[in-house]
């Protein structure tokens, strides 16, 4: 009664004409905690689905742990599942509703309650186990789903977007609550998000869907530092990424606000160059821009800028004082520049040496 | 002003559709002499249960109650246990033809009753069943079942997928988290497809007429019609005391239910 490692081997699926998911391969460790993030209609869901039987992969094989599970029931997998809706049986009590999956183990009455109690303790659900599911607020719901997929012990927990029900403070509360458990557990914790913030706080890795395909699967940090294609680029972080399509030359980036030197070798003649709102400089440097939209925030202002044709976000001081319509000069932190191959989209290993405004 | 002309109104309108309902029962009560008086009088002068006691007693009425009762029984359990288990496989599973097939069930619906009940006839012939009680729980089922199944169809979409996921999940088969989770979801539902089923089943009279010509096998509708209707002569107070005989297990039967039913449409929004 450990953790176990999930592995996807060359997993499709698809209902009828539509494919959700087009050959995945992931490998997650023993008590990783992985989060699949992307957006609706990206495949996540139906991931983690199959990975808990409630779908059946058209073809390519799942394992939890050393056994291979296409053919094992849901109930025999050794999982728990949080559902969105919490998915709370209505007729039965807070307690019936935790020590349903022991019950269905065949456990003794009087081991259920002993359990059912633990549980109860360690959620702080002691005073309502005697009410129904629909007598409790929505956080309260959250904690008997959790209770429920605790109860047993299992080797893996499914989480599919387990905190998208709650308001934002009480999100960023189970966030924390989420990370302390995965951490006292030591199970695998298989998260399914559309949301970057929690796969990025709460993540070991990120697996990034798009399409039914696996466009990046690292840790946090890495997701955000060197994202893998242009899709990954845009989708993590908040405002994203800037993405400015140009030329590409003897090593020499081409846009009409900003030219730019990279090492890099075999790069195609077009190429897109990402640079996040945080390392676009207002100030000073060699770019010129006019400011579009300003939004301050209280802690920062967002700006947006019209370069040379392309619009830049940049990340300023809160008491930068812009107005739109204000010409602006800018420089970008060289080694925080990407690039990325226009055609396929894809990551170039490429650094940035000199930053020069084009003529 | 306005609340007392409502009233008003929506008590003209029970008394308008209550009154043969309580001249049904002023007249079971009434003497033989009384029934024909002209003037008529409302309020018998004499209350007697003779008329419920030859009904009882001295005619097959009991077998046909008896006949009637097995019949509506037998139909609901049927019907309901069938749609229960047909709408969970129409909402839940995935497969060719799944939306055709609901919609072809209810073609039953589109021949009048008259023109089936012949070639349904000649089949319970074929089946050797014919001129039974068997023969009639057939019929009623083949009618019922289609309208069961889609009152029922549309009480199970209201029923979130992720319940039964997280049943399957917590351990249960398919069977258990139908009995678990889908079953105590769909209560409602199956309430009032069972008192759609056993209204129906109980007041039917064209299968039974034509399905039917044995007293051992007749239900109360047709019963009752041929042992007190005949050519030359009405027994009205004996009809009117059937009557209300027939009435009483529909009336038992709501009482008992309709506490679920308003129960069962007002648990979804009730914050408790």
């Amino acid at each position: 009664m450990s953790a176990a490692g999930v592995t996807f081997t060359r997993v499709r699926k698809a209902f009828g004409e539509a494919v959700a998911v087009k050959g995945l391969d992931l490998a997650i460790r023993p008590g990783e905690f992985v989060s699949l993030l992307g957006p609706s209609g990206c495949g996540k869901t139906t991931t983690l689905r199959m990975l808990a039987g409630l779908e059946f992969p058209t073809s390519g094989e799942i394992m939890i742990g050393d056994r291979v599970v296409n053919d094992v029931a849901p109930g025999k997998r050794d999982i728990a599942m949080v559902f969105q809706s919490y998915a709370l049986y209505p007729h039965m009590t807070v307690g019936e509703n935790i020590a349903y999956p022991l019950k269905k183990q065949g456990m003794a009455k009087a081991e259920r309650a002993t359990q059912v109690a633990r549980i109860a303790a360690m959620l702080k659900l002691e005073a309502l186990l005697d009410r129904k599911p629909r007598q409790l607020s929505g956080g309260q719901q959250q904690r008997v789903a959790l209770g429920r997929a605790l109860v047993r012990s299992p080797k893996v927990f499914l989480l599919d977007e387990p905190l998208s029900n709650l308001d934002a403070k009480l999100r960023a509360h189970m966030r924390a609550e989420l990370i302390e458990l995965h951490r006292t557990l030591g199970r695998t914790f298989v998260y399914v998000t559309h949301d970057q913030l929690e796969a990025m706080t709460m993540s070991d890795r990120i697996a990034v869907m798009e399409g039914g395909e696996l466009r990046q699967f690292a840790p946090p940090r890495e997701v955000y530092d060197r994202p893998a294609n242009l899709f990954v680029a845009g989708f993590i972080g908040t405002p994203p990424m800037n993405t400015l399509p140009g030329g590409f030359t003897d090593g020499t980036f081409s846009h009409p606000a900003i030219t730019a030197r990279f090492t890099v070798t075999g790069a195609p003649a077009r190429v897109v160059l990402g640079v996040r709102p945080e390392d676009v400089l207002i100030g000073q440097g060699p770019h010129r821009a006019t400011v579009r939209v300003v939004e301050p925030t209280g802690h920062e202002t967002i700006v947006m800028l019209d370069a040379g044709g392309s619009p830049l976000t940049a990340r300023a001081p809160a008491e930068a004082s812009l107005n739109p319509g204000d010409a602006v000069s800018f420089a970008l932190r060289a080694e925080k520049l990407h690039l990325f191959d226009a055609e396929s989209q894809a990551r170039l290993d490429a650094r940035a040496v000199t930053l020069g405004e084009s003529e | 002003m306005k609340r007392v002309a409502f009233n008003l109104m929506a008590w003209t309108i029970v008394l308008v559709t209550a009154f043969p309902l309580i001249w049904m029962v002023i007249t079971s009560v009434k003497p033989q002499f009384e029934l024909f008086r002209i003037p008529p009088t409302f309020w018998p002068e004499e209350i007697t249960f003779e008329h419920y006691r030859r009904l009882l007693w001295e005619t097959p009425f009991l077998t046909f109650m008896r006949n009637s009762l097995i019949l509506s029984f037998s139909t609901t359990v049927l019907v309901v246990a069938v749609a229960t288990l047909g709408a969970h496989s129409l909402v839940r599973f995935r497969y060719p033809g799944r939306e055709r097939l609901a919609q072809l069930v209810l073609f039953t619906y589109l021949l009048p009753s008259v023109v089936l009940i012949l070639p349904l006839y000649l089949m319970m012939v074929w089946l050797g069943v014919a001129n039974s009680l068997l023969s009639l729980v057939i019929a009623y089922t083949s009618f019922a079942l289609p309208y069961a199944l889609w009152l029922l169809r549309s009480f199970m979409q209201g029923i979130p997928d992720d319940l039964e996921s997280a049943a399957l999940v917590d351990g249960a088969t398919r069977m258990e988290a139908f009995f678990d989770v889908i079953l105590p979801q769909a209560l409602p539902g199956i309430i009032s497809t069972s008192l759609f089923t056993f209204i129906l089943s109980w007041n039917e009279y064209l299968y039974a007429l034509v399905l039917v010509n044995t007293d051992s096998a007749r239900p109360l509708t047709t019963g009752v019609m041929s042992m007190l209707v005949s050519s030359f002569n009405i027994e009205w107070s004996l009809l009117m005391a059937a009557s209300v005989m027939m009435s009483v297990p529909l009336i038992i039967i709501f009482a008992v239910l309709q506490k679920y039913l308003t129960r069962g449409f007002g648990a979804g929004g009730v914050k408790g």
